[in-house]
């Protein structure tokens, strides 16, 4: 009945139709659609950007790019993928879900929603584009570090402008998330009775509005040391190149927990779903996700452990960056022991998220041999940083992307997956992932550097042995796109609670879920 | 909606704050080096004290220089190492030359290593407190005049002094320009 009423509604609401839709959406739903979509078409255009370094790489010496292009494509891999690809994935799962998550009709600023979107095309089209430039796009390594960013050729303002717009947009989208949040939960949702994906979202929202502002600054004390003549990093002028690694990490190490706080909340709502038991420990999951903002902002310096501190400072450092695993191995127990005698089933958003259980605990780890101060001067600027933080991101952040998907899907469309063809993906890519970064490990401690395009020749086995589990990779996502396309054109057969285990309130809507989730608000006891 | 509109607000003072934050980050990185030390940085005004007593103990300094970027030009210490009594001035300087066919304007960043050391290296004059001019071929000698300070812990090492000779030639330039 209530779909029915739902479509009177949608044609009393005089949409324009074909692209003005979408272009002038303030719908919740589509906005979650459009930032899913642009996130994985970034996704691909970054991938393809990590194949051409894996080419190279397949053997030592110089085959298919000159290093200057090689930069280039280190640099926009990752800016691609850290603000293309993942965190647009995120806000599109949290416009998709927050409302009917917390009993809303919408998000609590629709226009401002379309405005965060729409800012992302324009900046990477900016950002894109200045590889067409004569002198090249940028190629200092997505971290922006003086002198070298500063030396760089006409992308330089591009690219800054461009990360301006991003960060304009995280910031109106956090504003969003945190302002729905706290002011449009359904009678009887307090803080504590929240969904658990919704509680990551909110301490997430909060981090972006404390670290984006501050890459704002970082990167407009470049504009002007380079065209207006300051020195806050001009050796010559008195500045100091270090500052600059201190304000931006001062970003980038809450930056990195933006990418995975929100994967937690998605896994600790899917292990249950599929172990047919209440989340293990919800209030200490929420204390330790709170614990892991507030101490990244700590930790910052444990990227930069050689750039010349005080033994004082390493030790701080060291210890604060131990401190995190405490938190995280809540979580991990948490999730371990929510299966504890559960009647687990194995559908593909289940085997994704554990495999995100169990990879991400690998990239945890090699994170805390890079804590530890005295081993990293050997670790620094090594493939092994590489292995690291392509373990948390990609069996990581983009695993519980994937499996946030496949859990929802029949929410979204009314449509059910085929099943076997999920579980070949999730085989196909665990597999690839592994063959991929796990031989990473090996060359990074035998002393392999990032960022070079060429290297000696006693690191070939292992970087063939990547560079083909690369490309398996690669080609396994294109039949993510076959089974998301294959859905599509499934017919609406999908139950309004599609999995059995599943709880919320999004599973008391129909499938697929009314253009308006929830007019008259649930009640929550 | 009155309390969405009082979230907003809220959280649009605190990016502001956070972009101001970005900023204050720089005064408070300075102070921070100058109370640990760190970065060997030196005075950047001439010392004019006097309270600096001569002591029956020598400390070695070595001088060292660079050049920024591959400027064109010629920059050396005329002595390389100076073996010195605490409390007592003296006096030596580098050799610049520009080898390049126009004049340029250079300026030199000076530093300490360990850096530790660096508040007890006092410089009474130093051509790193101004920048140079210095025409095609021109050379020219660059004179310090430091006192090693007497509250200089004992039983240290060598102390090392490094210049870093910088081209600005474009900077001043672009700004005599605007």
């Amino acid at each position: 009945m209530s779909t029915n009423i739902d479509h009177i509604k949608e044609e009393h609401h005089h949409q324009p139709s074909g692209l003005m839709r979408w272009i002038t959406t303030t719908n919740h739903k589509d906005i979650g659609s459009l930032y899913l979509w642009f996130s994985l078409l970034m996704f691909f255009i970054g991938g393809f950007m990590a194949l051409i370094i894996r080419a190279e790489l397949f053997q030592p010496g110089l085959q298919l790019v000159v290093p200057g292009f090689f930069n280039q494509m280190t640099t926009m891999h990752a800016l691609i993928m850290i603000f293309g690809a993942l965190m647009p994935a995120f806000v599109g799962l949290a416009n998709w879900q927050l409302p009917m998550m917390i009993g809303a009709p919408d998000m609590a600023l629709p226009r401002l929603n379309n405005w965060s979107f729409w800012i992302l095309p324009f900046a990477f089209a900016m950002l894109i584009s200045t590889l067409f430039f004569e002198s090249g796009g940028p190629a200092a390594g997505w971290t922006l570090y003086p002198p070298l960013s500063l030396q760089g050729g006409n992308s330089m303002p591009f690219v800054i402008f461009s990360l301006h717009l991003l960060g304009a947009s995280s910031i109106l989208g956090a504003i969003n998330v945190i302002a729905t949040i706290l002011n449009m939960r359904a009678p009887g949702m307090t803080l504590m009775k929240m969904p658990i994906f919704v509680w990551t979202w909110l301490i997430t929202a909060f981090l972006l509005i404390a670290a984006m502002p501050v890459l704002a600054g970082a990167i407009t004390m470049l504009l002007t040391d380079r065209f207006y003549g300051t020195s806050f990093f001009t050796a010559a002028g008195g500045g100091d190149p270090v500052l600059f690694q201190h304000i931006f990490w001062f970003f980038g190490h809450p930056e990195v927990y933006i990418l995975i706080l929100p994967a937690f909340g998605i896994i600790s709502t899917i292990i249950p779903a599929f172990s047919r038991k209440k989340l293990f420990g919800y209030d200490s999951m929420v204390y330790a996700t709170a614990s892991i903002a507030l101490l990244s902002f700590i930790v910052w310096a444990h990227h930069m452990f050689t750039v010349g501190m005080p033994l004082a400072g390493e030790i701080f450092f060291m210890f604060t960056t131990m401190l995190i695993a405490v938190p995280t191995g809540v979580k991990v127990f948490n999730w371990v022991a929510t299966m504890w005698k559960g009647s687990m089933t194995f559908e593909t958003p289940m085997l994704f998220s554990l495999a995100f259980i169990i990879l991400f605990t690998i990239g945890g780890f090699s994170g805390l041999m890079l804590a530890i101060t005295p081993a990293d001067f050997q670790y620094h600027d090594t493939y092994f940083v590489v292995a690291h933080f392509h373990y948390v991101l990609v069996p990581g952040a983009i695993f519980a992307v994937i499996a946030a998907v496949y859990y929802w899907l029949p929410k979204w469309t009314g449509k059910m997956y085929n099943e076997t063809l999920g579980k070949v993906h999730f085989w196909m890519t665990t597999v690839f992932v592994n063959i991929t970064f796990f031989p990473m490990h090996f060359v990074g401690l035998a002393g392999m550097p990032r960022r070079i395009p060429d290297y000696a020749v006693q690191f070939t086995d292992f970087n063939m042995i990547a560079s083909v589990g690369a490309f398996g990779f690669g080609l396994s996502q294109l039949l993510f796109v076959y089974i998301l396309f294959q859905t599509l054109r499934q017919p609406v057969t999908a139950a309004d609670k599609s999995w059995e285990g599943a709880e919320g309130l999004e599973w008391t809507l129909p499938s697929p879920a009314p253009y308006h989730s929830f007019d008259t608000p649930p009640k929550v006891d | 909606m009155a309390s969405v509109r009082s979230t907003i607000t809220k959280l649009s003072i605190v990016v502001v704050a956070m972009y101001g934050f970005s900023y204050a980050l720089v005064p408070i990185y300075d102070t921070f080096c100058e109370i640990t030390g760190l970065n060997g940085k030196t005075n950047d005004v001439a010392y004019t004290g006097n309270d600096i007593k001569k002591e029956n103990r020598f400390v070695k300094i070595k001088f060292i220089s660079n050049v920024a970027n591959s400027a064109p030009l010629y920059f050396e210490p005329a002595v390389t190492e100076m073996t010195v009594q605490v409390g007592k001035p003296y006096n030596t300087h580098y050799v610049m030359k520009n080898n390049s066919s126009k004049q340029l304007h250079t300026t030199a960043s000076p530093s300490v290593t360990p850096g530790k050391y660096a508040e007890y290296f006092k410089k009474i004059e130093c051509f790193c407190f101004n920048q140079q001019t210095i025409n095609s071929g021109e050379i020219k000698d660059l004179g310090i005049q430091f006192v090693v300070d007497d509250d200089l812990p004992t039983n240290i090492g060598d102390i090392v002094l490094s210049y870093t000779m910088f081209d600005i030639t474009n900077n001043v330039m672009e700004s005599s320009k605007l």
